[in-house]
């Protein structure tokens, strides 16, 4: 054929040839890049999705001192578990040992008084019994013997004054006692210290902002999590739900309902930030966990996927069809 | 005969060549300045393209996606409630001034990645490692942001520069396509957004998003737009949203629509006259063959072939040409130029269109031409 004897045809059909190359080369679209980590995905076929902070289960304590005073000694540091009534620290105390060492002193006259009081008693009653045994009147006279039992029934009155002085001085002394114990702060319960922000040396002031001590329970966890008022309705208590934290999108801990907060709140960024913003208004549901094989923490930010039950009718085009009914999971 | 007409295209190579040139170089023109016109709107919607996700999540009255309208931080809770959504990931997306150690100013969007999973990220990075910018203070620029602020003798991997009065220290250097206004993009966390931009009531940009595999991508958008009263677009509608914009409100439309159609007039002119010039050279031999008795379908047919010969050499080589022009030049991503078969098809058929013109009217010149004309 004369039209493959020309070199322009040849031209042509390479032409054609290039452009069609370089056309299916940059048509390749691009596949996404994969995400570093899973990204969070729901394990059931119909969700209400929110976002959730781990926390302890019971609201931390802030540990205050019962007076101000000055600060001599911190027995426990952070991390530390204690169990109930740890010496957490120690306020200075050096005055009030000081009243005990007086109040523990005026003791001991008194019990020599009681001791001396018990003689004279004693002594009187042996008097009254030896008149008392003298039958001859001219021998002894009524006055006398008046005098004597006047004189033990006094004694005996004495001895009752200075009995309760004694247990007066006893309970003073007991009460420095007590007021020495209070300078011990002691931990209300067990738990960890979170937070430790004294030192000895340091003023313990009453109602400070910042606490002495920070307590808090981070055996059991629980997560705290925010739903869009919007999606408020589909909320059904009870319901399974599984969380996730971040960067690890693939492994599920499953929860346990605990108790939807029946007042909603205005959402709090959870960024960290010093000025939070209002955003909307969010319902809170409260969920217990068993503490997964991976470490998790009480501050956590988390994903969590809420299981709803097939969804409701309106405001979903009847056309769209049904989800697949089999999903890999 | 169809040999016969071959030889006379072919015989005179000087006369075929200058048809050949016509219609090559009317072919290239056109097919070149289609393509420009078609990558400068890639490139208007580059932004979309180098996040490469399926389902973009916003205010439903957005125009394009560079001008943002913030939703409240729960929408990307309320996406990922909805079914036939597999995943959905907030995005910020914003200007900022940056700042050089020189003491350059340079305008530059800020990207916020989700930084569990850093979902939109550019495929392929020039320098460094992308997973660097989780680190403290980490941002990564594209390669233009690189040129733009004064290339790698000022900006390069482990350079420290502030946004809005925070640190910022590059840590890679990510391969990007080229966008329409060419402002640099810096790559940061989600989080790490929020730590640079100003301080703003609402600040996620949009909810990324992608559909179950299985579930029509359609259909999970128009579920995000009646259930929750979003604006949901597909990667491709969001793009297109985009180019559209473009053409409309800026004078690129307008500019490049009449500079295309020129190309195509003044190709085709050039196409339809060279042809009928030829054919018109050509009056002598086709009027000696009717006179020895060749009937005016023969020579119809005859001319046609010749037409469509000449028309589909000169398209071959022509859109050859122009895509060796547009490998050569585009590679380093500094021209836009992206070819479509559907333009090239277009092109096809307008040149087979004005072959087909000008050979008929070549041929109503023939079919009344006397034999006799040989002999004057």
């Amino acid at each position: 054929m004369i039209v493959f004897k020309r070199v322009s045809v040849w031209l042509a059909v390479a032409g054609v040839g290039f452009a069609a190359w370089v056309l299916i080369g940059a048509n390749k679209k691009e596949s996404m890049p994969t995400p570093i980590s899973e990204p969070p995905r729901s394990p059931y076929e119909q969700v209400v999705a929110a976002s959730g902070i781990i926390e302890a289960v019971n609201e931390n304590v802030r540990i205050a001192p019962a007076v101000a005073g000055l600060i001599t000694k911190v027995f426990v540091k952070v991390g530390d578990q204690v169990t109930e009534q740890t010496p957490l620290f120690q306020l200075d105390d050096r005055e009030l040992r000081a009243q005990y060492l007086t109040r523990e002193a005026a003791i001991a006259p008194l019990q020599a008084q009681i001791d001396e009081q018990k003689y004279k008693i004693g002594d009187l009653e042996t008097q009254l019994q030896r008149l008392q045994s003298v039958h001859d009147e001219r021998a002894v006279s009524e006055d006398d013997l008046k005098r004597t039992w006047y004189a033990l029934e006094m004694a005996k009155r004495g001895d009752q004054r200075l009995h309760a002085s004694h247990k007066q001085a006893k309970a003073q002394r007991d009460e420095v006692t007590i007021l020495l114990e209070r300078l011990t702060v002691r931990a209300p319960r067990s738990g960890i210290i979170l937070q430790v922000n004294v030192r000895a040396g340091e003023y313990a002031t009453l109602g400070s902002s910042e606490p002495l001590m920070l307590l808090g329970e981070t055996e059991q966890l629980q997560i705290r999590a925010d739903v869009d008022e919007v999606n408020a309705p589909l909320v059904i208590p009870q319901a399974p739900a599984v969380a996730s934290i971040k960067s690890l999108g693939s492994e599920k801990i499953p929860l346990t309902f605990v108790r939807i907060e029946p007042y909603v709140i205005p959402k709090k960024s959870l960024t960290g930030e010093n000025i939070e913003r209002v955003d909307t208004r969010v319902l809170r549901i409260i969920y217990r966990f068993n503490r997964p094989s991976f470490p998790v923490y009480a501050g956590q930010q988390v994903d969590v996927f809420i299981e709803r039950k097939p969804s409701r009718t309106t405001g979903r085009t009847p056309s769209s069809p049904t989800t697949p009914t089999e999903r890999p999971s | 005969m169809n040999y016969v007409a071959l030889k006379m295209l072919f015989g005179d190579r000087a006369k075929y060549l200058m048809l050949l040139c016509g219609l090559t170089f009317a072919v290239m023109l056109i097919v070149q300045q289609g393509s420009i016109f078609w990558g400068l709107m890639m490139w208007s919607q580059a932004s979309i393209t180098n996040l490469n996700v399926p389902i973009w999540v916003t205010d439903p009255g957005i125009a394009q996606v560079d001008e943002v309208k913030p939703l409240a931080d729960t929408a990307v809770d309320r996406v990922r409630s909805l079914d036939g959504v597999e995943w959905a990931v907030p995005l910020y997306k914003g200007l900022l001034r940056a700042r050089l150690a020189t003491g350059e100013y340079h305008q530059i969007t800020l990207t916020g990645l989700e930084s569990a999973t850093l979902i939109g990220r550019p495929a392929e990075v020039q320098e460094g490692r992308f997973e660097d910018i989780l680190q403290p203070d980490a941002v990564v620029l594209d390669q233009w942001a690189v040129e733009r602020m004064g290339g790698p003798t000022v900006v390069r991997v482990g350079t420290i520069f502030e946004l809005n009065d925070k640190l910022a220290r590059v840590v890679a250097i990510a391969k990007t396509q080229k966008s329409f206004t060419n402002i640099p993009v810096v790559y940061t966390t989600y989080e790490g957004a929020m730590r640079y931009v100003p301080r703003e009531r609402r600040i996620l940009s949009y909810v990324l998003a992608k559909h179950k595999d299985g579930v029509p991508v359609e259909d999970v958008v128009q579920r995000i737009r009646t259930q929750t009263g979003l604006g949901a677009f597909t990667q491709e509608d969001f793009g297109f949203k985009t180019y559209m914009w473009v053409l409309v409100n800026t004078g690129i439309g307008i500019n490049f629509g009449t500079t295309i159609l020129l190309g195509f007039i003044v190709g085709m002119a050039i196409a339809g006259q060279t042809f009928y010039l030829f054919t018109i050279e050509n009056l002598r031999q086709f009027g000696a063959l009717k006179a020895m008795g060749a009937s005016s379908f023969t020579l119809a047919r005859m001319i046609l072939l010749q037409a469509f010969t000449v028309g589909l050499t000169g398209y071959g080589v022509g859109i050859g040409l122009a895509t060796v022009f547009g490998f050569l030049t585009a590679q380093g991503g500094n021209l836009p130029f992206a070819e479509t078969w559907q333009l090239l098809l277009l092109v096809l058929v307008a040149l087979l269109a004005i072959c087909l013109v000008s050979a008929s009217v070549s041929i109503i010149k023939l079919a009344r031409l006397e034999p006799a004309i040989v002999f004057r």
